[in-house]
Formats: C-alpha cells, sequence, structure tokens
C-alpha cells in the first residue's frame, strides 16, 4: 500500500524518479527529448512505463493488449511533446490518455480476452493449496472487475489500485469529484456484492 | 434513515474518501447497525484482495518489450528521410532528363527510310504493261531489278534498267552498308 501511494504521489507531482529508482527527473528527459533525443525519449518511457502499462493491465486484464495501448499511449505522448511539455502534468497526461487508449482498444477487442489472461500480476507461491486458493480469488476479481462499467472500472483502478486522489481521477477523468466519489462508491459495491455471491455459490 | 441510504457512504468510508464530519457520522452509525457493518467489513475485505492482487510487479520484460517496441517504430518514422533521399533526389533527376530530351528545340522525329525488302529470294519484278512513251523521252521505261543479293552479306545492289532502245542496257550498281 505504502509503495503504491509512493508511486501515485510521485506520478501526480510531475518529474519523478522511475520505478527502479532513476535520479535522471521527468524534467530533463522530456526537455531533450522534445529536442529530437530519442535516448532521452526511452529515458522518459523507463520513468512513466510503470504507470502506463500496469494501469493499462489494471484496465485491459489481457498482458499483450495492455503492452499494445501502451505502446500506442507513449507514441502519442512523443507526437505531442511540447503540448504535454507546456501542461506540466505529465502523470496526468499519461492517466487520461491510457484511459482512452485502454477503451480503445476494449472496443475494438472482438473477442472478449479469457479471465485467466487477466492473471499478469498473479504471484507464483511454493504452497499449492494456497496457490489455488490465490487463484481463485484472482480469478473472481478479474470477473468482478469485468462486471463493473468502463467509466467504473476507470475510476477504481485509478482511485483504489493507483491511489490518485478523488480530484485527481477527476481531473485524469476530465469529470467532477462528485460523479468520482458516485462511481467509485458504485464499483466498490459491486464488486463487495459479487465477491459475496461468488463465494457463498463455491462454499 | 434507511440503511441503503448508507450504503454510498459506507463504500467511501471503506476507502478513506469521506470528510472528517462524515466519516464520524458514519461510524456511529456502524456502531449501531450489524448489517451496515457486514456490507462495510465486507467491502473492506474485497478492496484489500483487489490491491493484494494488482500488487505484484511485473516483470521487466514486460516493460522492456513495449519500450523496444516504441523506440523501433519511432526509429522507422524518422528514417526514411534519410534512407530515401537519395532515391527521391535519383527520381528528380530522371523526370528532369526526360523532361529535357523531350522539349529540345529543333528535335525532329527520325523516320526510317523503308528498306528495300532483300531477304527475300531473288525476284524479277515485272513491271506494268509498257505504255508508249512521248516522243521526247529517252530515259528508261522499266526498271528491272536483277540479281539481288542478300544484303546482309554486305553485296552490292545491282538494278538493271531497260531503255526503249532494247541494244541499251543500263545497270546501276550501288554498294550497300552492311546492316542497311
Amino acid at each position: 500500500m505504502e509503495r503504491m501511494k509512493a508511486l501515485a504521489l510521485l506520478a501526480t507531482v510531475g518529474p519523478m524518479d522511475g520505478p527502479e529508482g532513476r535520479s535522471e527527473p521527468a524534467g530533463c528527459s522530456l526537455e531533450a527529448t522534445k529536442a529530437g533525443d530519442l535516448a532521452a525519449f526511452e529515458l522518459l518511457m523507463r520513468q512513466y512505463e510503470r504507470l502506463v502499462l500496469v494501469t493499462a493491465l489494471r484496465l485491459l486484464g489481457v498482458l499483450e493488449d495492455a503492452q499494445d495501448a501502451s505502446q500506442e499511449v507513449f507514441l502519442r505522448l512523443y507526437r505531442n511533446l511540447n503540448r504535454v511539455g507546456a501542461s506540466g502534468n505529465l502523470s496526468g497526461w499519461l492517466y487520461r490518455v491510457t484511459v482512452n487508449v485502454c477503451h480503445d482498444v476494449d472496443r475494438k477487442r472482438r473477442v472478449p480476452a479469457p479471465v485467466e489472461d487477466a492473471a499478469g500480476l498473479a504471484a507464483l507461491t511454493a504452497d499449492p493449496q494456497r496457490a489455488a486458493v490465490e487463484t481463485e480469488r484472482r480469478r473472481a476479481l478479474e470477473m468482478s472487475l469485468r462486471m463493473l462499467s468502463k467509466k467504473e472500472r476507470a475510476v477504481l483502478v485509478l482511485r483504489d489500485l493507483e491511489g490518485l486522489s478523488t480530484e485527481e481521477v477527476a481531473r485524469a477523468l476530465g469529470t467532477t469529484e462528485a460523479t468520482v466519489r458516485s462511481q467509485i462508491s458504485k464499483a466498490r459495491v459491486k464488486i463487495r456484492d459479487f465477491l459475496e455471491r461468488y463465494f457463498r455459490r463455491r462454499a | 434513515m434507511n440503511c441503503s441510504d448508507w450504503e454510498e457512504r459506507i463504500a467511501l468510508h471503506a476507502g478513506g474518501d469521506l470528510p472528517p464530519t462524515e466519516t464520524a457520522e458514519v461510524e456511529r452509525h456502524l456502531r449501531e447497525c450489524a448489517g451496515c457493518q457486514v456490507l462495510a467489513s465486507g467491502l473492506k475485505q474485497s478492496l484489500a484482495w483487489l490491491k493484494e492482487a494488482h500488487a505484484e510487479p511485473l516483470a521487466a520484460a514486460h516493460f522492456s518489450a513495449v519500450r523496444a517496441r516504441v523506440v523501433a517504430e519511432l526509429e522507422q518514422k524518422r528514417r526514411p528521410l534519410w534512407r530515401w533521399a537519395w532515391s527521391y533526389g535519383l527520381a528528380a533527376v530522371a523526370v528532369a532528363l526526360l523532361v529535357m530530351l523531350v522539349l529540345r528545340p529543333g528535335r525532329t522525329p527520325v523516320r526510317r527510310t523503308p528498306v528495300v525488302a532483300t531477304n527475300h529470294p531473288p525476284v524479277v519484278v515485272a513491271s506494268e504493261p509498257v505504255v508508249p512513251p512521248p516522243p521526247h523521252r529517252r530515259v528508261a521505261r522499266r526498271v528491272v531489278r536483277a540479281n539481288v543479293p542478300d544484303t546482309s552479306s554486305g553485296e552490292p545492289l545491282i538494278v538493271k534498267l531497260q531503255t526503249d532502245d532494247p541494244n541499251v542496257v543500263i545497270y546501276w550498281i550501288a554498294d550497300r552498308k552492311k546492316g542497311d
């Protein structure tokens, strides 16, 4: 939880260190990239790749789709460097574009992704019984996420998984804080209800 | 107030999204309502599971794959200007040369003179029936090509000219260049 909060905080304050603790501030990379330095852009990607890919994976549930979406997000970033630089909030821009691109990918997806694929973040555990329980739980969680509307899922991912504040979520999605609060509460209740029904039936 | 009216606020409370005053109200209600306590604990449990399931870091290879794809695409978009510049230049020069050739002043189309069909076996062409010449004309009336050689061998062309006077026969021998 602390790690998520820290990452989210870094993401929202603009220039930030990469997920692997690089000290190069994003501002330098951004300026160098604007000057046409591809290596600087690669450095910029390293700093924000976790934000983009993990958010995309949480929204889409399939690693390949999330990678496609991330690629598109970074290509859009490259094309809009001047505009993004002027806005001064790169992470906010990235969250917004990631959500939009993921919605596009989801719309174009002809076949719904199998739930098993959504275990991209699954941990491997040595205890087979515990692993089975975890797999079952992840499966249920992924199914519950799929029951949400796109907007509810985006709000839930940004607020509860990415750790953004209600205000930041509203800014990223271009909506109001009241709407975010309404959507996030509905999403939480839906997930809780689904999980309760799911495990009651299993029991 | 019905418990369903508390649902939204309890859900917000579970994620820590309520201001302090509302938080106090919700907690007071939770102390008094067993049903809402179940709802609140279920919400907190599902949120905890959700965060736990998504807390695992992704493998570095997944990130580097995206990075590589983006860099490759950007390099590919950058390259054509340099890679194809020479070919665009070459095409422009070729077009310019073509235009110059077409618009060259004084250019007349070269027309090949019809070549006497000499590939056929030697024949003597029978002329039209002899028309009586006007009295003043003393030149040849009939032209008989004879002994037409294979021009490909470069032998001279011999043309036999018959005049009105059967005793006078004119032979015209012409050297031909090879290939004519």
